[in-house]
């Protein structure tokens, strides 16, 4: 079949010779496939729109020897407050380079989606950094990676105490007794609490949860972390961090973990 | 591409030429051969290529492409020093001065925010913006409309406005002499909101 539709979300634009990009496209039906948009760069071209980062649209693609390129686009959701937000433009990448890195070309995952697009959907309203934890926490359980973040992974002992570890090389969170085994990196009850609600909570319900700056900065570092040593590859954009804009995404002060 | 049946200094022309953007290796061939049948072309290119990498720097103020620092657009006493628009790479200036709508002065941040490709503002010429500000009242984002670059002018608007400088940018709409028709919806959308009384 050298043609062939693709209905599927932009997670990746290059710049690619002179006047073209070179696009990393999800599909719900074909997963991750990666299209050469021919003279996208040009202003008169017909789809400038559709090749741009975060586009949601239907493409109709030629199977090349080395690339297959992009013969007709249409977008169908452009999420234009993905432009207009610094911390939502900077959310919304690191869900795409998450899901960029956690997955493969050649394997189906409509599940995450659906995620993904309910996520660029959802960033319009909601606070851009809890639902970008929740994603990443929701993409792991998709891929078989949840963490456990109930019991202890080794035992599947009670977590006591202020102060919890976690470890990606067991999988979750750890007791005390069986932690000496792993390397890992503490992180609060109030964040580890925090982090089970990300994960198993209702997604529509997500902006009830609220957080201050120290757990948001321990919640993503963790899974940064968590991400970096599953995946073993690092993740660009999630440690650039929204330190670039000083308070951007660090004021949303409230109660800890609570709903 | 194996060069092996070329003497080495052939091959090794075809290698550095085929490094260049937009030139594969075939096309590096064709032009290696041009050069040695045109030895007065091959000569000219060659002086040129060591006096262009030899003279130009970037301009001390606005980080431009320049022959002589400050460049001669900072130098010039007629432009509105008040007034400063930021664009992404040196031939954007070059773009922007063809209108001659422009008489300020400008800032090349080389480069824009990509945090999927781990380029941050450290990697930019944004301190370099920083310490230019004295005397300016409007700074003109003048970046590509994409996401990348609707990120970076979302971020100097951030640092920006604090100090009291207004922050524009250009206008986003449809392209002279296209057709409506076949315009995007965000493009339309854009510009929309960017109308104007006639």
């Amino acid at each position: 079949m050298a043609v062939y539709h693709a209905d599927a979300l932009v997670i990746r634009s290059r710049e690619y010779g002179e006047s073209d990009r070179l696009l990393t496209l999800f599909s719900r039906e074909m997963g991750k496939l990666q299209a050469l948009a021919k003279g996208v760069r040009k202003p008169k071209s017909r789809q400038r729109a559709a090749a741009q980062l975060f586009t949601y649209g239907e493409y109709l693609l030629h199977r090349g020897r080395t690339l297959d390129t992009v013969n007709e686009a249409s977008p169908k959701e452009s999420f234009p407050h993905l432009w207009n937000d610094y911390d939502r433009t900077l959310a919304a990448t690191r869900v795409a380079e998450l899901l960029d890195m956690a997955t493969i070309p050649g394997q189906i995952y409509p599940e995450a989606f659906t995620l993904t697009l309910t996520v660029f959907f959802l960033l319009e309203h909601f606070d851009p950094y809890l639902l970008q934890g929740a994603y990443a926490l929701r993409l792991l359980r998709l891929l078989g990676y949840a963490p456990r973040l109930g019991e202890c992974s080794e035992c599947g002992g009670a977590l006591c105490g202020p102060r919890l570890f976690i470890s990606s090389a067991a999988g979750g969170a750890l007791c005390l007794t069986c932690r000496e085994q792993y390397a890992g990196r503490w992180i609060s009850a109030g964040s580890m609490a925090l982090m089970r609600q990300l994960l198993n909570g209702e997604m529509r319900k997500l902006d009830r949860l609220r957080w201050n700056a120290m757990m948001q900065q321990e919640i993503l570092e963790t899974l940064r972390a968590y991400c970096e040593e599953t995946f073993e590859r690092k993740l660009k954009s999630w440690q650039m961090g929204s330190a670039a804009v000083e308070g951007g995404g660090q004021d949303r002060d409230g109660k800890e973990g609570s709903t | 591409m194996n060069f092996l049946q070329y003497p080495r200094p052939l091959a090794d022309l075809i290698v550095a030429l085929s490094r260049l953007p937009g030139i594969g290796p075939k096309t590096a061939g064709r032009l290696a051969f041009y050069l040695l049948q045109q030895p007065e072309a091959a000569e000219s290119l060659a002086q040129a290529i060591r006096e262009a990498k030899d003279t130009i720097s970037q301009c001390s103020i606005c980080c431009n492409f320049t022959d002589v620092d400050p460049c001669g657009i900072c130098e010039n006493p007629s432009r509105d020093q008040s007034i400063l628009c930021v664009v992404e790479q040196p031939r954007d200036v070059a773009a922007l001065e063809k209108t001659r709508e422009f008489k300020g002065l400008y800032h090349v941040l080389h480069g824009c925010l990509s945090p999927m490709e781990g380029i941050g503002p450290d990697q930019l010429k944004v301190q370099e913006l920083l310490r230019r500000l004295e005397g300016v009242r409007e700074v003109v984002m003048a970046l590509n409309p994409t996401v990348e670059g609707e990120a970076t002018s979302l971020y100097l608007a951030k640092l920006l406005k604090p100090l009291g400088i207004m922050v524009t940018r250009i206008a986003h709409g449809l392209p002279v002499g296209g057709d409506l028709e076949y315009a995007d919806e965000v493009t339309i959308a854009r510009a929309l909101e960017g109308r104007r009384q006639l």
